[in-house]
C-alpha cells in the first residue's frame, strides 16, 4: 500500500499529470450529464469496432507498436530534457578543471572548494559537497574485454548514503515513518527502504575497511563476480596503482546498476604507496580530483559561490570552472546533439505520420465499405454531424485504447527490467516515466483524430439518393 | 519469479512468440513466392493476371497511396538512420594508415588516458622497421592528445541579429547596441554553452602530416615557434598558431559570423587567442575535427606536459604488424601498448554498433507497424474482389497463381514506396553531423561525420521495404486462395 501511496504522490507531483487527470475527471463528469447520449454513441462505436474484428485488430496492433517506439524514444528524450533543465531549488554546482576534459585537479583543492571558495564572513558556504575521482581498471590485464573492465567512482562513501542513527544504532525516522538520511546522489530516493538500509550498511563497512567496494548488479553480472569475492583491479588511468578489493554489496536496483564505488582514501593510499616504492610522486598524484559537487540552495547562491571560486587565487593552477549540473550534463551530451535533434524532429514525427496514415487507411476503407449503412443512418434521422462523430469516435476509440495499452505495457515491461538499456554518455538505462500513460493516450487519440478527419468528412457527405441509386 | 516479472513476461513473451512464429512461416514462404514470381516474369511458369492486379491498384488509388506513403516514411527514415551510422563506420574505417603503428602507454585504452611520460619513450622511434625521412630521422609523430573545453562566448541576438558576447556565467547576453538593444540581458540558458575540441600537440607538423598522410588544403603548417603576433593588435600578446581540420573550420565558423574559418582567422581557446595558419585536407577522417598546434604550447596551456601517443611509419602493412607485435610483447623500456593505426581507429566503433543496433530495433518495430497497415489494405482489397477471385478460379487460374497475383500486388506497393523512400532518404547524403565515437566506457572522440548513402544502405532499404510487403501481403493473399469459386460468386 505504501508503494502505491508513494507512486501516487510522485505521479501527482507532475503538474501535467494533475491537469490531465482533472481534464479526464471533467469529461467523465460531463458524460454523466448526457449519459444516455454517451451510452448510445459508445454502443454504436463498439459495434462498429466489432464489425470487422480483423481490421480493428490490425489497426490496433499497428498503433500499439508505433506508440511503443514513440514511448521508448520519448523516455530517453524526457530524461535528457529533465537533467539538462535547471532546477529552481537545491542546485548542484559542478566544479571541474576549466579547460581540459577529463578534468584533473589536485586533491588539495578539496577543502577550499568544499567551502565554496569562501574567504570572508559574508561569503556563502555550500550546504554540502562531494568529490569524484574516476578510477578505471580491469580484472584481466592480459585479455582485456568490455566485461572485465570496471570504472570506479572514488568518493567518500558517506556521501553516497548516510542514514542517521540513534545511540543504539537504530535508524532514525521522521514523523511519516520515513528514514532520515542524506545522500548527494540523484535518484537514491527511488530505492526501497530495505535497499537504503543495505546501502547504508555497505557504505559504513567501506568507511571501516577501505578495500571494500560496492558494484552495481549489471556490472557484477557482466564480470561474473559475486558479493563477498575479492578481485584485483589493474588500473589503466593510474598505472601502477592496482587495487585489491572485496565486493561488499550492490546498489539499489536501477540507475546505478552499471556503476561501481570505492572509497577515495583507498586510491589515495595506493598513490602514496607508489611514491614510497618509486621514490617520486605518482604522475597522477596532483591530478586525482576529477569533479567536486557543491549543494547550494538556489540560483542566486549558485552565482555567488561560482563567483567566489572563479575569483579565488586558490584555484588558478589549473583554473577551474563552475557550472550547474544541468549545464555540465548538457555539455557532455553535446556530441550527440545532432543525433538527438534528428530523433526528436525527424524520427518521432515520421512515426506519428506513419500512425496517422495507418489509421486514415483503415478508417477510409471502413467508411467506403459502409456507405450504405451511413445512408441508412441518415434516413433514420442521424444528422451529418452525428455520422461524422461516429467515424471520429471509432478512430479515437481504437487510438486511445491501443495507445494506452501499449504505453502501459512499455511502462511495466521496461521498468520491471530496470529501464531501457541504451547507454548514452553516462546514463546506463532510461526508465519509462509515469507520464508515459498520458503519452499513449494522447498520441493514440490525436493520431486517431488526424487520421480520421478526411474519412469522417467523407462519411458526413454521403448522399442518400446516390448510395441507394447504386444499390438499386 | 515475481508478479511484476509475470506482468511483463506474459504480454511481451506472447508478442515475441507470435512474431517469431509469424516470421518463421512468412519469410520462407515469401522467399519461395519471390522465386515463383521471378520465374513467371521470365516466362518459365505460366503467368498470373498481373495486369489485372496493377489495374486494381489504380482503381483503389486513394488507399494505395496512403499505404505507399507509409512505406515511404519508414524507408526514408531507415535510409537516413543507416546513412548516419554508415557515416560513422566510414569515419572509423577511413582514419589511419595501415603502415602506421599506433603506440600508447601500457594499459591505456584511449589516447585520452595515455601518458607516455614514465620513462625514456623516445627510444621507441629508433626501433628497426621504422622508416626514415630524407634527413635520416625516424618517420615518427610524437603527439599529445587532449580534449579541451571551449566556452561559446557569443550568441546571435534574437532581436538585432548581431553576434553578441555572453556574460561570464554564460547565462545571458550582455548589454549591447546603441540605443540599447532589447535583446540585452536576454537569458541564453538551455542553448549550447560550450563545445569540446580535440587538440593535438605535435613537434613537427610537416612530419606529422606525412606520417598521417594528411596534406594541407590551404595555408601553411605552423612555424617552429608555434606563435605569431596578432594582426592589428597593439598588445604584446602572441597568438598560438594552429592548423585545423576542414570539418572543424565549419564548426567554428559561425562564432566568427562566417560559414567556415579561413587562414588568418582567430578563435579563443583556453586562456589564449589562436590563429589559423592552415586547413588540413582531412575530410572523412577523425582528424577533420582536430586542431594541431605546437606540442609545448598545448602541454603548457592545458596542464599535460607529456606525450600521449606516438605514431610510427613503417614500409608496409606487414612491417607495421611485426613492429606492433614486437613493441607490445618484447619492448619493456617502458612497456607500451602498440597496434596498427587502422586497428585502433576501427576499434572506436562501439558507439557505431550501439547506434546500429538501436536503428535496427526501432526500424523493425516500425516495419511491423507498417506491415499491419499493408495487411489492412490487402484484406480490404480482397474483400472487395471476392467475385473477381471466383471468376479467375472458374476461368482456370489455380490457387497458387491467385496467391502470387495478390502477393505481387503488395510487393508492387512495397517496391514503389521503397524506391521513393530511398530517393527521399538519399537526399541526406553528404550532410554533416556531429557524433561521438568510442571504444568503450570513457574516452571517445567528438567528431564531425558526413552521412553516407551507399549501395549497402540502398539495398538494405529496398530489402526492408520488400520485407514489409512480404509480411503484410502474404497473409491476405493466403486468405484469398481459401475462397471457393462458387461461394465467392454468390
Amino acid at each position: 500500500m505504501r508503494a502505491f501511496d508513494e507512486w501516487l504522490l510522485n505521479f501527482t507531483d507532475n503538474p501535467l499529470n494533475v491537469a490531465l487527470l482533472a481534464g479526464a475527471a471533467f469529461l467523465v463528469a460531463l458524460s454523466f450529464l448526457w449519459l444516455d447520449q454517451v451510452v448510445f454513441y459508445t454502443t454504436l462505436i463498439v459495434k462498429s469496432f466489432r464489425r470487422n474484428v480483423l481490421r480493428s485488430t490490425l489497426t490496433s496492433m499497428a498503433i500499439m507498436v508505433l506508440v511503443l517506439v514513440v514511448t521508448l524514444v520519448w523516455s530517453v528524450l524526457n530524461l535528457l530534457d529533465k537533467v539538462t533543465s535547471d532546477k529552481a531549488r537545491d542546485f548542484k554546482a559542478i566544479v571541474s578543471e576549466r579547460w581540459q576534459i577529463p578534468s584533473q585537479m589536485p586533491y588539495s583543492y578539496v577543502s577550499g572548494l568544499a567551502r565554496g571558495g569562501a574567504r570572508t564572513g559574508s561569503d556563502i558556504v555550500p550546504m554540502d559537497s562531494m568529490t569524484w575521482t574516476f578510477y578505471g581498471g580491469t580484472t584481466d590485464p592480459v585479455n582485456r574485454t568490455r566485461e572485465n573492465i570496471v570504472f570506479f567512482f572514488g568518493m567518500n562513501p558517506q556521501k553516497m548514503m548516510l542514514i542517521q542513527r540513534d545511540e543504539k544504532g537504530n535508524p532514525l525516522r521522521d514523523r511519516d515513518g520515513k528514514l532520515i538520511y542524506s545522500s548527494m546522489m540523484d535518484d537514491i530516493d527511488q530505492a526501497t527502504e530495505e535497499e537504503m538500509l543495505d546501502l547504508d550498511r555497505h557504505c559504513r563497512e567501506m568507511e571501516k575497511d577501505r578495500s571494500k567496494v560496492v558494484i552495481g548488479r549489471d556490472k557484477l553480472d557482466s564480470m561474473k563476480k559475486k558479493i563477498g569475492e575479492r578481485i584485483k583491479v589493474t588500473s589503466f588511468n593510474y598505472p601502477g596503482v592496482d587495487l585489491e578489493v572485496e565486493i561488499v554489496g550492490t546498489f539499489p536496483k536501477g540507475r546505478y546498476d552499471a556503476s561501481s564505488l570505492v572509497n577515495i582514501q583507498y586510491i589515495l593510499d595506493g598513490i602514496d604507496a607508489w611514491k614510497q616504492k618509486n621514490g617520486k610522486p605518482h604522475p597522477m598524484a596532483e591530478k586525482c580530483l576529477n569533479l567536486v559537487w557543491l549543494k547550494v540552495p538556489d540560483t542566486e547562491a549558485f552565482r555567488q559561490v561560482a563567483d567566489q571560486i572563479i575569483t579565488s587565487p586558490e584555484f588558478k593552477s589549473p583554473a577551474v570552472k563552475v557550472e550547474t549540473a544541468s549545464s555540465g550534463i548538457a555539455s557532455f551530451l553535446d556530441s550527440y546533439r545532432d543525433l538527438l535533434w534528428a530523433v526528436r524532429w525527424i524520427l518521432v514525427p515520421a512515426i506519428l505520420a506513419t500512425m496517422v496514415l495507418v489509421i486514415a487507411n483503415a478508417i477510409s476503407i471502413s467508411v467506403r465499405e459502409r456507405r450504405t449503412e451511413m445512408a441508412v443512418l441518415k434516413v433514420l434521422g442521424f444528422s451529418p454531424t452525428q455520422v461524422m462523430i461516429l467515424v471520429l469516435g471509432e478512430a479515437i476509440f481504437i487510438g486511445v485504447i491501443s495507445g494506452m495499452i501499449s504505453a502501459g505495457i512499455a511502462y511495466i515491461a521496461i521498468n520491471a527490467r530496470g529501464g531501457l538499456k541504451f547507454p548514452i554518455a553516462f546514463f546506463p538505462a532510461f526508465k519509462v516515466p509515469d507520464e508515459a500513460i498520458w503519452w499513449g493516450l494522447m498520441i493514440g487519440g490525436a493520431t486517431g483524430v488526424l487520421g480520421s478527419l478526411l474519412p469522417a468528412w467523407s462519411a458526413r457527405s454521403v448522399k442518400v439518393a446516390e448510395v441507394f441509386s447504386k444499390t438499386a | 519469479m515475481s508478479l511484476i516479472d509475470l506482468l511483463w513476461i506474459v504480454p511481451v513473451g506472447s508478442a515475441l512468440l507470435l512474431l517469431t512464429g509469424g516470421l518463421v512461416v512468412t519469410l520462407p514462404l515469401s522467399i519461395v513466392l519471390l522465386f515463383v514470381l521471378a520465374a513467371q516474369l521470365v516466362g518459365l511458369l505460366r503467368r498470373v493476371p498481373f495486369t489485372y492486379n496493377l489495374r486494381n491498384l489504380l482503381v483503389r488509388w486513394k488507399t494505395n497511396i496512403l499505404t505507399t506513403i507509409a512505406f515511404i516514411c519508414v524507408v526514408a527514415l531507415l535510409t537516413f538512420m543507416l546513412a548516419f551510422v554508415n557515416g560513422m563506420y566510414y569515419l572509423t574505417s577511413n582514419t589511419g594508415n595501415p603502415s602506421n603503428v599506433f603506440v600508447l602507454a601500457d594499459g591505456a585504452t584511449d589516447e585520452l588516458f595515455s601518458n607516455l611520460g614514465y620513462g625514456d619513450v623516445k627510444e621507441i622511434a629508433l626501433q628497426p622497421g621504422v622508416l626514415k625521412d630524407e634527413d635520416g630521422m625516424p618517420l615518427a609523430s610524437w603527439e599529445l592528445y587532449c580534449v579541451v573545453n571551449q566556452p561559446i562566448l557569443v550568441r546571435k541576438c534574437p532581436v538585432c541579429g548581431d553576434l553578441v558576447p555572453v556574460d561570464r556565467f554564460g547565462r545571458e547576453l550582455i548589454e549591447h547596441g546603441s540605443p540599447r538593444c532589447e535583446g540585452s540581458g536576454r537569458s541564453i540558458v538551455g542553448s549550447r554553452g560550450r563545445r569540446l575540441l580535440q587538440v593535438r600537440g605535435i613537434e613537427d607538423p610537416a612530419k606529422s602530416g606525412k606520417v598521417h598522410s594528411i596534406p594541407l588544403k590551404v595555408g601553411n603548417w605552423f612555424s617552429q615557434s608555434g606563435v605569431q603576433a596578432l594582426q592589428g593588435s597593439t598588445s604584446a600578446e602572441q597568438a598560438v598558431q594552429a592548423v585545423i581540420g576542414e570539418g572543424l573550420s565549419r564548426e567554428l565558423g559561425p562564432d566568427a559570423g562566417k560559414r567556415a574559418l579561413e587562414v588568418g582567422d582567430t578563435f579563443d581557446l583556453g586562456p589564449r587567442k589562436w590563429v589559423v595558419t592552415g586547413i588540413m585536407d582531412s575530410s572523412g577522417s577523425t582528424f577533420d575535427s582536430e586542431i594541431w598546434a605546437k606540442f609545448q604550447l598545448v602541454g603548457q596551456q592545458f596542464g599535460k606536459p607529456t606525450y600521449t601517443t606516438c605514431v610510427l611509419r613503417t614500409k608496409d602493412e606487414e612491417d607495421a604488424i611485426k613492429l606492433a607485435q614486437f613493441l607490445k610483447t618484447d619492448y619493456k623500456k617502458p612497456a607500451v601498448s602498440a597496434q596498427q593505426e587502422t586497428v585502433y581507429y576501427a576499434g572506436l566503433n562501439t558507439t557505431n554498433q550501439q547506434f546500429l543496433y538501436a536503428t535496427i530495433v526501432v526500424m523493425l518495430i516500425m516495419a511491423i507497424g507498417c506491415a499491419f497497415g499493408v495487411m489492412n489494405t490487402m484484406f480490404a482489397a480482397i474483400a472487395q474482389r471476392t467475385k473477381d477471385i471466383g471468376v479467375l478460379r472458374i476461368i482456370g487460374y489455380s490457387r497458387w497463381q491467385i496467391l502470387t497475383s495478390f502477393f505481387m500486388e503488395a510487393l508492387a506497393l512495397a517496391v514503389f514506396g521503397g524506391l521513393i523512400g530511398i530517393s527521399i532518404g538519399s537526399l541526406c547524403h553528404g550532410l554533416s553531423a556531429t557524433s561521438n565515437i568510442a571504444s568503450g566506457p570513457g574516452g571517445g572522440k567528438s567528431v564531425v561525420i558526413k552521412l553516407v548513402v551507399d549501395h549497402y544502405v540502398i539495398l538494405t532499404g529496398m530489402g526492408f521495404s520488400l520485407f514489409m510487403g512480404c509480411v503484410g501481403g502474404l497473409i491476405p493473399a493466403l486468405s484469398a486462395i481459401r475462397l471457393k469459386p462458387l461461394e465467392s460468386l454468390r
